[in-house]
This record gives structure tokens, C-alpha cells and sequence, in this order.
């Protein structure tokens, strides 16, 4: 059970998908503008990783190692288009926020990446807390970003405004440049918080 | 041999797959999308709709709105312009049947967020009711028309000012013409 905590929780912090190792940066910068984005696309990406790692941990011993990833990017593509399906079906106001977002899923590099390193060597146990750790992780880290940049460039938080609309807003945080200045704030506060806690 | 085996399998069990969820999603995307419509429709008049009507021509589609007692009080229509920061904006533009604007809807648009994307905001949009095609300078003030342009979004208000200028034409020029159809 330990084993299963530890797996679960790494995704958090210590091994955040975002600010520890960098993947799937492009959804990252692209869609956090606002909070609602940020946590629809996390909560989207968290979904496919669950059932691309469920697939593939039941599947990957009887595929052989030369088809391996071709195989992981079919069943990962599948299921993306299976969320955007849905996402259309069901909440069409999310799929004009997120747009083309949705089917880049499937370039995600965190999802391949947990499927080659973590799914496709463990049984469906473990993978699935892992993609759960993973997800939430990815799903946190954007929407600590996303509600950064809403909040300081546009004023409002979950499309409510906090300070009237005439409140002036530091525009260039809902601009790209913002984006990769919020991840590296970020970044460095994450790090800045390692180190003292190992110093001590 | 098994490589291409494992591979045809796990593409056709994926196709399958794909097929069903289509197939199931289909109709709920379609009335998804009608709905959107819908909502949209009911955003830009000020008025209860109880029902509305669809009139397809060569350029755009019309929507004619009718109250309870089935009187047309007003008619939304698509437009679009490609002049816009990012390219494409299209708008959903309501008038009066005397053609005067009630107010219009951006429904597509790839403008800068927190800049050119005010114009779906209702300060700027207020400026355009009660306007008709005559008797209005479709241009922002900066080239010496009547509409405030928006500050540090003069190219998104230009390309609205142009979306609307043209949703009104085609009413004008298109609408009469098919209600004797």
C-alpha cells in the first residue's frame, strides 16, 4: 500500500509531470489563459492517460517490442479522439475554449512518456494510480498557471472578476509571453522551496 | 509476421472503436451545435423567441425569430470577415425587421486574448444599436468613420466594423429576395 501511495503522490510535486520534467509543455503554454481552460484540459489529459495506461499495461506484453510505439501512439490517438468526441457532444463550450487543443493530446509527450516508462512494465494496478498521480499533477500544475494569468491579466478568476472591469490588468500575462514567465516563476518558486527544505 | 499482426489487430480493434463512439456521438454533437445556435440567437435579442426559422441563400444563412403570436421581430444573420489581427472572425448579427441592429454575437475568432477579443465585450458592441446600413460611416474613427475603436485593438475593431457593416449588406441585398421564393 505504501508502494501504491508513493506512486500516487509523486505526481503532485516531486515528480510533476510540468515542473519537474517539462512535458507536454505546448497544452501548458497554449491553453492556460484561464482557469476554467486550464482545468478542462488537465481533467481531459488526465482522462486519456488513465485509459491509454489501462490499455497498455493490460496489452504490452503481447506486443512485440519493434511495434511497440506505434502501438502506444494508436491506442493514445483513440482515445483523444474519443474525449474530443465527447467534449463536442457534451460540452460545447469547452470545446470553443479549447479548440484545437483537444486532438494535440495525442502529441502529449507526457502520455507516451508514462506509457513507455511506467505503464508498459508494470501490471493495471499501479499503472492506473500512476496515471491518476500523473493526471492530477498535470491538471494542478495548470491550474495553478492558468489561475497566475487569469488573475493578473484579465482580473478575473473562473471568469469572475475580482476587481471591477475597469481595474487595470498586467496584459501581458494573458499574452504567450506571460505564459513561459508564469511556468518559470513557478519553476523557481518550486526549486527555491527544495533547496531550503534540503539545507535545513 | 507477428509485428504486422499485432499492429493490423490493435488499428482495427482502434477503428472500430472510433466507429462506435461516432456513431454514438453523432446526434448529440449535432444538437450540441444547434443548441449553441440557439443560445446564441436568443444573446443578441432583447426579446422572448418562440420560434425561429431558417433561410438558406447562396452566401450565408438567416434566421428569422417570431414571437408567440408568430410576428417576425427580427432576423440574425452569419458573417464573417477575414480581416481580423488573427485572421478570420465570424459574427452572428441581429436586426429589427426595420433592419436596425439589436446587437451581434461573436461566435469565431482568434484574436488576441485580453485586447481584441473585447469586442465580444458589451461596451463595445452597445455602440453598434439601433445602426442601419444607411446613414452610418461603417469605419472606426481613426479612418474617419463613427465607430470608437478599441484601445491598442484598432485592427479587430475594423474587421468587426466590417463583419457587421457586411452582415447588414447581406440582409439588404439577399433577404427580400428569398422570402419571395
Amino acid at each position: 500500500m505504501n508502494e501504491a501511495l508513493n506512486i500516487l503522490t509523486r505526481g503532485f510535486v516531486r515528480e510533476n509531470p510540468v515542473t519537474k520534467m517539462l512535458l507536454g509543455l505546448c497544452p501548458v503554454l497554449a491553453v492556460t489563459t484561464s482557469a476554467v481552460n486550464g482545468l478542462g484540459m488537465g481533467l481531459a489529459t488526465t482522462f486519456v492517460l488513465l485509459g491509454s495506461n489501462i490499455v497498455i499495461s493490460l496489452t504490452a506484453k503481447a506486443i512485440p517490442d519493434t511495434v511497440r510505439i506505434p502501438s502506444f501512439v494508436l491506442v493514445i490517438a483513440t482515445f483523444v479522439t474519443i474525449v474530443d468526441l465527447l467534449i463536442k457532444a457534451y460540452s460545447p463550450e469547452l470545446n470553443q475554449a479549447l479548440g484545437i487543443f483537444i486532438p494535440l493530446i495525442v502529441v502529449n509527450c507526457m502520455i507516451l512518456g508514462r506509457a513507455e516508462a511506467f505503464a508498459s512494465r508494470n501490471g493495471i494496478w499501479y499503472s492506473v494510480i500512476d496515471a491518476v498521480g500523473m493526471g492530477l499533477g498535470f491538471t494542478l500544475a495548470l491550474l495553478v498557471l492558468s489561475a497566475f494569468r487569469e488573475v493578473l491579466g484579465a482580473g478575473t478568476i473562473f471568469n469572475i472578476p475580482l476587481a471591477g472591469e475597469e481595474a487595470s490588468t498586467i496584459l501581458v500575462f494573458a499574452l504567450p509571453p506571460g505564459a513561459f514567465a508564469g511556468l518559470g516563476l513557478i519553476i523557481a518558486g518550486l526549486n527555491a522551496l527544495e533547496k531550503k527544505k534540503g539545507s535545513k | 509476421m507477428r509485428p504486422i499482426i499485432t499492429l493490423t489487430l490493435v488499428g482495427l480493434i482502434a477503428a472500430a472503436l472510433l466507429a462506435i463512439v461516432d456513431d454514438l456521438t453523432r446526434d448529440p454533437i449535432a444538437l450540441a451545435k444547434a443548441e449553441m445556435k440557439r443560445k446564441a440567437i436568443e444573446e443578441i435579442f432583447p426579446f422572448d423567441i418562440d420560434s425561429l426559422k431558417n433561410v438558406e441563400t447562396k452566401k450565408t444563412r438567416f434566421y428569422e425569430a417570431y414571437d408567440r403570436n408568430g410576428t417576425l421581430k427580427g432576423i440574425a444573420v452569419e458573417s464573417a470577415t477575414t480581416i481580423g489581427y488573427s485572421g478570420k472572425i465570424e459574427i452572428l448579427l441581429g436586426v429589427s425587421p426595420e433592419q436596425k441592429i439589436y446587437d451581434y454575437k461573436v461566435v469565431y475568432h482568434l484574436e488576441t486574448p485580453g485586447l481584441g477579443d473585447k469586442i465580444d465585450k458589451a461596451k463595445f458592441k452597445e455602440q453598434f444599436r439601433g445602426r442601419a446600413l444607411e446613414g452610418t460611416t461603417w469605419k472606426v474613427k481613426k479612418d474617419g468613420g463613427e465607430i470608437d475603436e478599441l484601445t491598442a485593438a484598432t485592427i479587430s475593431s475594423r474587421a468587426v466594423t466590417d463583419a457587421v457593416q457586411r452582415g447588414l449588406q447581406y440582409i439588404n441585398e439577399q433577404y427580400p429576395k428569398t422570402e419571395g421564393k
